[in-house]
C-alpha cells in the first residue's frame, strides 16, 4: 500500500476501479488482486467496501500462482462485482463525496452487523482494543522518536486494520476517523510529514475517540444504553486540516491543494468539510519539525510492542486444563514409581517411562504459565497517563518502568489497573511539584515516576515511586483531627499517619482540580487492593518523594512450596518465606520470661512457634530436639516454626478450599500434593499474629493448671 | 398428616417428584435429589483443616479440585462412628451464595436410587413447637419405610442445623 491511498477522492476510486477492470480484461490477474486490495484500504461507502472486500477475497482465492484464474465463474463474479461497484459509487457521487457521504450517516452506532453478527462485532471490539493499545504505546514512542519506522508502521497498520474492520461492519465514525488518521501516519511513514507533538496529540485523541466509540458499540451490543453520541466532526475537521504537504503529488492534485488551502482559510463549515477536496487540504502545522521532541531523553526504551500472537480462551477452560494436568502428573508419577515397574530391567520400558516423565513435566510447566501475563501491559498504560496528567497539571514528569516482565495472574492485572492509575495520577497531581518549584528545591525540572514490579518472597511487589514533595504529615494530621478521625492527643507513627489518607473522603489538596483532590479514591484503592488480598503501604520523605508499596499475594499464581509433616498431616510453606531449616541442639532453645520459647539462630533470638499447637494437631514429637525447626519470615519479622519432618519441595497451584471454609485463619489455601492428597498451604503471617494471642494463652493456661 | 403445614412453600409437589439417591446414617434413611449428586466415591483420606467446625472433616482432591467434605452424622448431631468399607462420600453440587459449589457428604452407606412419584412424597409434618423443618423437602414412604428427603442446598450451606438434628435424634 503506497501513498496512493492517502487523500483519496472519488475520481481516484473510479480510476482504481477502471484499472481493476482493465487488468482483468488483460489477464493481469495478480495485479487485479493487488488493485482490489488497494481499493479495500480506501475509505469508501460501507456498502461498496463490503463488496470490495468480498471481491478481493474471491480474487485472492481463485488466482493461481501461475497468474491464472482457477475457474471462469469466479472471474466473471469479480467482473460483475466491479460493475456493481461502479454503480454504487456513481450513486454516491451524485449525493456528494465518496468518502464523506458515508461518514455523514447518522452519528449513532447503527450497524446491521450489531444485530446480525454480534459475534463478529464482539471480535471487532476485542481486536480493535488490542490495536488501540499498540497505537497508544507506539505513539508515546513516536513522541520521542518521531521517525522510528518500525513504530510508525505498527501504528499505521493498527489504524489500518481498525479502519478495515469498521468499514466492513459499517461503523462509519470509526472508519472515518481512522481513515484520516491513517492518512497522517502514511504521510509520516513516507517521510512527507514529521509527527510533531501536536500531531501525536491529535492522533491520540483520535485513538481515544475510536476507543470511546468502541465502548458505545459494546454497550449497545449488550443491550445497554450506549450513552451520548460523540461528535466526530470537529476531530475530523482538525485531522483533515493537518493532512497535506503531499509534495510529490501530481500537478492536478497540487492544484487541488491550493484550492483546499483557500477553503481552509475561509471560515469552514461542517457541510463544506464534507466536500471531496478538503480531504486533501493543507495545514500550516504539517511540516513542523519536532525540535522539541528531538531533545528528549534519548535513552528512552524502545517500544515494547512485542507482537505476541494470542487467542482468547475461557479461564474456566484453563482452570480445568490446569486441574487435569495436575492429575496427569500425579498419575504419571504413580505409574513410574509403581514397584512392579520401577524394578524392571526392561530398558525400553525404562526409556519410554523417562520420556513420559519429561513430556509430562514440560506440559505441566507450560500449563502453569498459561494464566500469567507480564505486568508490562498494565505499565504501558501508565506512560500515557503520566503524559496526559502532567500536561494538564502543568508539570513535567518522566516515567520509568522496571520489571515489566514480571508475571502476574491476568485477573490480578485487570483488577489492578484502576488502583494503579489512580495512584499514579495522585503522584503527579499531589506529589510532583511544578517545574519552577522543583528547580528551587534543587531537583531536576522534570519529575520522575517510577513503576517497579518484582517478585519478593511469596508475593509480587509493585512500587509506585515519585520524587515529588512527599506527604505532608502535619497537614494530614491536622486534617484528620479536623475531621475527627483521631483525637487531639493521640500520637501516631509515620506509617499510621500515612494510612490516614486511605480514609474515605480524605483529601489534603488545597484546591480540587479536575485530576484529583476530591478525596474519593484512595479508600477505593485500598479496598480494591484488599479485595485482591493484597496490602498497601506508604513510605514518604518530605522533599524527596513518596513510594507506594503494593504487595499482592499469588492468589491464583503458582507457589514454590516446602512440604512439611506435622503428625499425620502435611502442610505447605511458601518457600520464599523460608530461610533455613535445622535440627536444634539443646542449648539453642530457651524460654524467656514473658515471651515464651525462643531459639538462638545465628546469634539472633527468634520466637518459636510450635506449628502443631497453632493448628491443633497431634505431633509425632513434643520434644523440640527431635523435631525440625524452620526459620521463616513474614512482613519482615523472623520466627521459627517447629514441625515434625521435612517431606519435600514442590511447585503447587494454590486452590481455594471452597466457599464454606476458605477463610480459615492460618490457612491460605490448598494444593494437590504429589500423591494426589490435598496439602494445606499455610498463611504464615496469620500464624505469627495468632501466636501471640491464641497459642500463648493456651500455653499460659496449661502452665497455670499444672 | 395431610393437614400438615407445608414447610417449603416454594417447591411444588411436582417439583419434588423424581429420582432420589437413598443413603443412611445409622438407622435413619435419607434421600437427596439425584440431580444434586455429582458422584459417589468410597471413603478416602481426608485432609483435616484446622479451626473449622467439627462436622467439616476436611478437604479431598476430586480430580484436581479441592472440595470440602462434611460428615453428615456430625452435621446432624448424631454420634460419630469409625469409617468402614461401606462409608461413602457423596459429592453434591449445591447452590451457594456465590454460585454452585461442590461439597462432599460422608454417609454410612448408599443403598439405591428411588424413583418417587408425586403420590409417594408427603409434606414434612408439623412436629409442633420450635422444630425447624427447613432443610427438609418432605417424607417419602417406600416399601413401608419412611425416608427423609433432604434439601441438600440448605443442609450444606447452613451451619446451624441443631433443630433438624434434634428431630433426627
Amino acid at each position: 500500500m503506497g501513498k496512493e491511498e492517502s487523500g483519496m477522492n472519488s475520481t481516484e476510486v473510479e480510476a482504481l476501479l477502471e484499472r481493476a477492470a482493465t487488468q482483468i480484461m488483460l489477464g493481469e490477474n495478480a495485479e487485479t488482486v493487488a488493485t482490489l486490495a488497494l481499493l479495500s484500504s480506501i475509505s469508501i461507502p460501507a456498502e461498496a467496501m463490503k463488496l470490495v472486500v468480498e471481491l478481493h477475497g474471491v480474487a485472492k482465492e481463485n488466482v493461481s500462482e501461475q497468474n491464472q484464474w482457477e475457474d471462469e465463474s469466479s472471474r466473471a463474479q469479480v467482473e460483475q462485482g466491479l460493475d456493481r461497484l461502479r454503480q454504487i459509487l456513481s450513486e454516491f457521487a451524485k449525493t456528494g463525496d465518496v468518502v464523506v457521504a458515508r461518514a455523514a450517516t447518522p452519528a449513532q452506532v447503527t450497524s446491521s452487523a450489531l444485530n446480525q453478527d454480534p459475534e463478529l462485532v464482539g471480535d471487532f471490539i476485542l481486536e480493535s482494543r488490542e490495536h488501540l493499545q499498540t497505537v497508544e504505546s507506539g505513539l508515546l514512542v513516536l513522541e520521542k522518536e518521531p521517525t522510528n519506522p518500525e513504530t510508525l508502521n505498527a501504528v499505521f497498520r493498527s489504524f489500518h486494520t481498525i479502519k478495515g474492520l469498521a468499514g466492513f461492519l459499517e461503523f462509519a465514525h470509526i472508519q472515518a476517523v481512522s481513515h484520516e488518521v491513517e492518512t497522517i501516519l502514511d504521510l509520516a511513514r513516507t517521510g512527507q510529514l514529521v509527527l510533531s507533538p501536536n500531531l501525536v496529540d491529535l492522533t491520540l485523541e483520535s485513538a481515544d475517540f475510536v476507543g470511546k466509540e468502541i465502548l458505545r458499540i459494546e454497550a449497545q451490543l449488550h443491550g445497554q444504553d450506549p450513552g451520548e453520541e460523540q461528535d466526530p466532526w470537529s476531530l475530523l475537521d482538525r485531522v483533515r486540516k493537518v493532512i497535506g504537504g503531499d509534495h510529490s503529488a501530481s500537478a492536478p492534485e497540487q492544484a487541488k491543494v491550493v484550492e483546499a488551502v483557500k477553503e481552509v482559510e475561509a471560515p469552514v463549515k461542517v457541510a463544506e468539510i464534507r466536500k471531496p477536496e478538503v480531504v486533501a487540504s493543507v495545514s500550516e502545522e504539517a511540516t513542523v519539525a519536532p525540535s522539541a521532541a528531538a531533545g528528549q531523553d534519548s535513552k528512552s526504551k524502545k517500544a515494547v510492542t512485542t507482537d505476541t500472537h494470542a487467542i482468547r480462551v475461557d479461564t474456566a477452560k484453563l482452570d480445568y486444563l490446569l486441574d487435569m494436568v495436575g492429575e496427569m502428573v500425579i498419575a504419571e508419577s504413580m505409574v513410574r514409581l509403581d514397584p512392579d515397574l520401577s524394578g524392571t530391567k526392561n530398558t525400553r520400558l525404562q526409556r519410554n517411562l523417562n520420556q513420559l516423565r519429561r513430556v509430562t513435566e514440560e506440559v505441566q510447566k507450560v500449563a502453569m504459565a498459561t494464566r500469567l501475563i507480564p505486568v508490562g501491559t498494565l505499565f504501558q498504560r501508565v506512560n500515557r497517563l503520566v503524559r496526559d496528567t502532567s500536561r494538564k497539571a502543568g508539570k513535567m514528569a518522566d516515567v520509568e518502568l522496571v520489571g515489566e516482565d514480571t508475571q502476574l495472574d491476568k485477573t490480578i492485572i485487570e483488577e489492578l489497573t484502576d488502583p494503579i492509575m489512580h495512584m499514579v495520577r495522585n503522584s503527579i497531581d499531589h506529589g510532583i511539584e511544578a517545574p519552577a518549584d522543583r528547580v528551587k528545591a534543587g531537583k531536576p525540572q522534570s519529575g520522575r515516576v517510577q513503576l517497579k514490579a518484582y517478585r519478593q518472597a511469596d508475593h509480587i511487589q509493585i512500587e509506585i515511586v515519585d520524587d515529588g514533595r512527599g506527604l505532608n504529615k502535619d497537614k494530614i494530621l491536622a486534617k484528620a483531627r479536623e475531621r475527627g478521625l483521631i483525637g487531639d492527643t493521640v500520637h501516631l507513627s509515620d506509617s499510621e499517619i500515612f494510612q490516614l489518607i486511605f480514609e474515605p473522603g480524605f483529601s489534603t489538596a488545597e484546591k480540587v482540580t479536575d485530576i484529583s483532590g476530591r478525596g474519593v479514591g484512595m479508600d477505593v484503592v485500598k479496598k480494591q487492593i484488599q479485595k485482591l488480598r493484597g496490602k498497601i503501604e506508604i513510605q514518604s520523605t518530605p522533599g524527596l518523594g513518596t513510594t507506594f508499596y503494593l504487595k499482592l499475594p499469588l492468589t491464583l499464581a503458582i507457589v514454590d512450596g516446602l512440604v512439611v509433616g506435622v503428625g499425620r498431616e502435611r502442610y505447605i510453606l511458601p518457600i520464599y518465606s523460608v530461610h533455613e531449616m535445622f535440627r536444634p541442639t539443646e542449648n539453642q532453645v530457651s524460654t524467656v520470661q514473658g515471651r515464651g520459647e525462643m531459639v538462638m539462630v545465628r546469634n539472633q533470638l527468634l520466637p518459636l512457634i510450635r506449628l502443631h499447637r497453632s493448628l491443633g494437631v497431634r505431633p509425632k514429637n513434643e520434644d523440640v530436639l527431635q523435631t525440625l525447626l524452620i526459620v521463616a519470615e513474614t512482613e519482615g519479622r523472623r520466627f521459627v516454626l517447629m514441625v515434625d519432618e521435612f517431606i519435600g519441595k514442590q511447585e503447587v497451584v494454590i486452590k481455594s478450599l471452597g466457599a464454606s471454609i476458605k477463610n480459615t485463619p492460618g490457612i491460605a489455601g490448598g494444593a494437590i500434593l504429589g500423591d494426589g492428597r490435598v496439602g494445606l498451604i499455610l498463611d504464615l503471617e496469620a500464624i505469627y499474629v495468632e501466636r501471640s494471642s491464641r497459642a500463648e494463652i493456651i500455653k499460659e493456661s496449661l502452665l497455670t493448671a499444672c | 398428616m395431610s393437614t400438615a403445614v407445608l414447610a417449603i412453600p416454594t417447591r411444588t409437589k411436582e417439583e419434588r417428584a423424581g429420582k432420589y439417591l437413598a443413603f443412611h446414617l445409622g438407622p435413619e434413611e435419607f434421600g437427596i435429589q439425584v440431580l444434586k449428586v455429582r458422584e459417589i466415591m468410597g471413603i478416602q483420606e481426608i485432609t483435616a483443616v484446622p479451626h473449622t467446625p467439627l462436622h467439616t472433616k476436611g478437604v479431598i482432591n476430586l480430580r484436581g479440585k479441592v472440595i470440602p467434605v462434611v460428615d453428615l452424622r456430625l452435621k446432624f448431631g448424631m454420634p460419630e462412628v469409625t469409617y468402614t468399607q461401606r462409608t461413602c462420600i457423596i459429592v453434591t453440587e449445591v447452590e451457594g451464595e456465590s454460585g454452585p459449589m461442590m461439597i462432599g457428604a460422608v454417609v454410612d452407606g448408599v443403598s439405591e436410587v428411588l424413583n418417587l412419584a408425586v403420590a409417594d412424597i408427603e409434606d414434612t409434618p408439623d412436629f409442633g413447637g420450635e422444630v425447624a423443618t427447613t432443610g427438609l423437602l418432605g417424607m417419602a414412604k417406600v416399601k413401608g419405610k419412611v425416608k427423609i428427603l433432604l434439601d441438600i442446598d440448605h443442609v450444606m450451606t447452613h451451619q446451624d442445623l441443631n433443630e433438624l438434628g434434634k428431630l433426627l435424634n
